[in-house]
């Protein structure tokens, strides 16, 4: 089944900050040399894409599960630099999927990554049964 | 192997064992991720959903693959790094990373079938990586 998109969010301006990099590999074992590959997670937690995800969540009294994660690189980012995110929100209805597809672009439009977060929507109600 | 060659499909990675988290890694991974869902932190919500102790968080394991493959072929850069969350991996669980080539070419690069395993028969994360040769210098 396709997924619809239902929301999309940005672009907004995020970085990769040299010390936040160095604490990211520090908790997954990278060398701390360059930007760690999963960094972009940390951008997924943004406010507004966690309030999105919050809300559409809350609308269906379901929590999300992590389901997959996929991160693909046109050009390895860099500490230091600055980019452009975008996050299209999508939805699948069965299974209940909610399915962030996240596009990460040089600050002169260029794309350099391309992200995607899959999540089952599980109804609280069915909590034990997903453990 | 630490030269340039183009590896067979088949070729098995060494494997790494990674951890044990304790509570203190799964707060400090919360921290510098901004991943707070307090189901990897907190004992009493873990056990309400069936689990014996709170699961470490599965983009942490995903993440280790990129030490993972780096120690295996420092040469080749990693241009994508997937997987699939099957089974939670626990609090104070090792895990085992391994890795083989399901194909390879210098132009397409290395593609390969990963894993994360703790103490259950099945993989807690399949994963998937390419590793692309360096780039000649265009002439």
């Amino acid at each position: 089944m396709a997924a619809e998109t239902i929301a999309t969010l940005g672009p907004f301006r995020v970085g990769i900050e040299p010390d936040k990099a160095a604490a990211f590999s520090a908790e997954t074992g990278c060398s701390g040399q360059g930007a760690p590959l999963c960094y972009p997670a940390v951008w997924l937690a943004e406010p507004s894409v966690r309030t999105t995800i919050a809300d559409y969540c809350a609308a269906r009294d379901a929590v999300p599960v992590h389901e997959s994660q996929t991160f693909e690189f046109d050009n390895i980012l860099q500490v230091g630099k600055n980019y452009d995110l975008t996050v299209a929100f999508a939805e699948e209805a069965e299974p209940p999927r909610l399915i962030l597809t996240a596009t990460v672009a040089t600050p002169c439009g260029k794309r350099a990554a391309h992200i995607e977060t899959v999540m089952r929507i599980v109804p609280r109600s069915k909590l034990g049964a997903a453990a | 192997m630490s030269d340039d060659s183009v590896p067979a499909p088949g070729d098995k990675l060494p494997p790494m064992v990674i951890g044990p988290f304790d509570a203190d890694a799964l707060a400090r991974y919360a921290g510098v991720s901004g991943d707070d869902n307090p189901l990897h932190l907190d004992d009493a919500l873990a056990q309400a959903i069936g689990l014996a102790a709170p699961p470490v968080h599965g983009m942490k394991l995903l993440a280790y693959f990129e030490a993972y493959l780096a120690a295996w072929r420092p040469d080749l850069t990693i241009v994508r790094l997937g997987g699939k969350f099957v089974q939670p991996i626990l609090r104070g669980e090792p895990a085992t990373l391994t890795g083989r080539v399901v194909r390879a070419s210098r132009e397409e690069g290395v593609f390969l079938r990963l894993f994360a395993q703790g103490s259950a028969r099945v993989p807690a994360i399949i994963g998937e990586a390419r590793l692309r040769f360096p780039q000649a210098p265009a002439e």
